[in-house]
C-alpha cells in the first residue's frame, strides 16, 4: 500500500484472494471507522485495495471512472425511530446521507437500502424514510432487516417494498446487463442461530441462477452477511454457504450487506463481499465491546462513521468497483 | 325433623359458605405461600439470569434495558412478546410445570430458560 492512511488488519483476517496477482498481501479485515476517521475513501477495483483522498474523489475527474456502465449507491441501516445517545437524530444523518447521494459525480441511477429501514417497523418510520429518499429522485430497492419485520412476519414491508416479491420478500432484476437479487435473511430465525435463509428461498435462488449467463455480473444484496463475519454476535448466515455455492459457476459476484454498522470486505475467488457503514449509528468492531449495541462516539466524530457505498460496474474490468465514503 | 340427607345438604351449604368467605380473603392475603414475581433483565444482548427456576403460576417479567429492541419468543410458541423498545416489559404465567426454552427472535443468539417446577 502505497497510501498513508491507516487501517486495521487483524491475523484472523480473511481477504486473501488477490485477483490482479500483484503479490499484495490483503490478509485483514477493513474497518470503516479507521479511515472514515481520516476523511479517507475505501476504494476497491477489481478486488485491488486503494485509497483515495476524499476532495480528489468527489473533486477531480482524474481518479473518476469515466466509462462506467452503471453507476449505483447501497444504503443501510437507517435505524429510522432510533433516538438514543449514539445518535439522537437519525432523520438529520438520512439527510445527510442523500445529500451524499446527489452530490455523487458520476450519478447513480437507483438506490439499494439494506434493511432496518426503521427501528421498530411502524408505518411513521417508513414514511418518514420514504420522505426523505424521495429528494434522490431514484428508485430503491429494499431487502428487510430485523427492525422491518417485527410484529407482523414483515407484511407491511412487503406490502410497502417488494409486492411482486417471491415468499417472504426475495426478488431479482436486471438492470444494465448485472442481475440483481435481493434475498431475505432476517425471517424465522432459529434459537442460538444466525440470519436464516430457509429452503424455499434457496429453491428459488438456484432456479432463478438456471437462466442466467455465467458472464452475466451478479450483485447479491441482503441484510445480515451472508459470510460469517463474526458468528458470536450473529453477523453470519446460517445457509449462506448453500447460496453462495450456486454463485461459484459466474465470474464476477458482489454480494452487499448491512446489518454490522461499518464496512468490512472479503475476496473470495470471484465473489466479493462487502458490508456498508449505517446512516444511522456505529456499531463496535467484532469482539471489540462486550455485545454488538450502538457505539456511542463524540457527536463530532458521528458523521465520520456513517456513510454511504458507491458501486461503479466498469467495461471491461472483472469486478464492479466498491467506493466507501463517510458522511462528513 | 330434618331427614338426614337434608342435614347433610344444610352441613355442605355451610361449609361452602364459610369456603366461599373465607378462600378469597386467604388468597388476597398470600395463603398458601405467595408466588413472587420473577424479573428478568435484558441487557447487552443478554438475558439475566439466562436460567430462572420458578413454581408454577409464577408471573415471568422480562425488561428491556438495552438501546436496540428485543423480542421474546418461546422455542415451541408458548409465548412471544411484541418488539419491546428501551424499557418496555413483557410478562407471562406460567401455569404449567416444564421447562421453557426461549430467545429473541431478533438476535437469535440470545438465548434463556425458564424452569417451571
Amino acid at each position: 500500500m502505497s497510501d498513508n492512511k491507516q487501517f486495521v488488519a487483524t491475523a484472523s483476517g480473511v481477504i486473501e484472494h488477490d485477483h490482479n496477482h500483484d503479490g499484495v498481501n490483503r490478509r485483514g479485515f477493513l474497518k470503516c471507522m479507521a479511515w472514515a476517521g481520516t476523511g479517507a475513501l475505501c476504494v476497491v477495483e477489481a478486488g485491488v485495495l486503494k485509497s483515495v483522498a476524499l476532495g480528489a474523489q468527489l473533486g477531480s475527474s482524474k481518479k473518476q471512472p469515466t466509462a462506467s456502465q452503471l453507476s449505483f449507491v447501497q444504503i443501510s441501516d437507517s435505524h429510522m425511530g432510533f433516538d438514543k445517545p449514539a445518535n439522537p437524530d437519525v432523520v438529520a444523518t438520512l439527510k445527510a446521507a442523500v445529500d451524499r447521494i446527489n452530490a455523487l459525480p458520476d450519478a447513480p441511477e437507483f438506490i439499494l437500502h439494506t434493511g432496518d429501514i426503521t427501528h421498530l417497523s411502524t408505518p411513521e418510520q417508513f414514511d418518514t424514510v420514504d420522505q426523505i429518499l424521495k429528494s434522490t429522485n431514484k428508485e430503491v430497492f429494499f431487502v428487510p432487516g430485523e427492525h422491518d419485520v417485527l410484529n407482523d412476519d414483515g407484511a407491511m414491508f412487503r406490502e410497502r417494498y417488494a409486492r411482486n416479491s417471491k415468499g417472504a420478500g426475495w426478488y431479482s432484476f436486471n438492470k444494465n446487463g448485472i442481475h440483481f437479487i435481493g434475498l431475505v435473511n432476517v425471517m424465522n430465525l432459529k434459537a442460538g442461530g444466525l440470519g436464516n435463509l430457509g429452503r424455499e428461498q434457496l429453491e428459488w435462488l438456484e432456479d432463478d441462477l438456471r437462466a442466467v449467463k455465467h458472464s452475466t455480473p451478479i450483485v447479491v444484496f441482503a441484510h445480515i452477511p451472508l459470510w460469517t463475519v463474526y458468528p458470536q454476535w450473529g453477523w453470519g448466515t446460517d445457509d449462506g454457504a448453500q447460496a453462495l455455492s450456486y454463485l461459484q459457476k459466474f465470474g464476477s459476484v458482489t454480494v452487499l450487506n448491512g446489518h454490522i454498522h461499518q464496512t468490512m470486505q472479503k475476496v473470495e475467488g470471484h465473489v466479493t463481499f462487502h458490508t456498508a457503514c449505517s446512516t444511522a449509528f456505529p456499531q463496535p468492531a467484532p469482539g471489540q465491546a462486550e455485545g454488538p449495541g450502538p457505539l456511542k462516539v463524540p457527536a463530532d466524530q458521528l458523521r465520520k462513521v456513517l456513510g454511504i457505498t458507491n458501486v461503479n460496474y466498469l467495461k471491461h474490468r472483472h469486478a464492479l468497483a466498491l467506493v466507501d465514503s463517510s458522511l462528513e | 325433623m330434618p331427614t338426614p340427607r337434608s342435614q347433610l345438604l344444610i352441613a355442605m351449604l355451610g361449609l361452602a359458605l364459610i369456603l366461599a368467605v373465607v378462600l378469597p380473603s386467604a388468597t388476597a392475603i398470600g395463603q398458601p405461600a405467595p408466588t413472587p414475581a420473577t424479573e428478568v433483565k435484558v441487557d447487552n444482548f443478554t438475558f439475566s439470569p439466562e436460567v430462572v427456576t420458578v413454581p408454577v403460576n409464577s408471573t415471568v417479567t422480562w425488561t428491556n434495558k438495552d438501546d436496540v429492541p428485543h423480542v421474546i419468543a418461546s422455542t415451541n410458541a408458548t409465548f412471544r412478546s411484541k418488539g419491546l423498545d428501551t424499557d418496555d416489559h413483557y410478562s407471562f404465567t406460567f401455569t404449567q410445570p416444564g421447562t421453557y426454552s426461549y430467545y429473541c427472535s431478533m438476535h437469535p443468539k440470545m438465548t434463556g430458560k425458564i424452569i417451571v417446577q
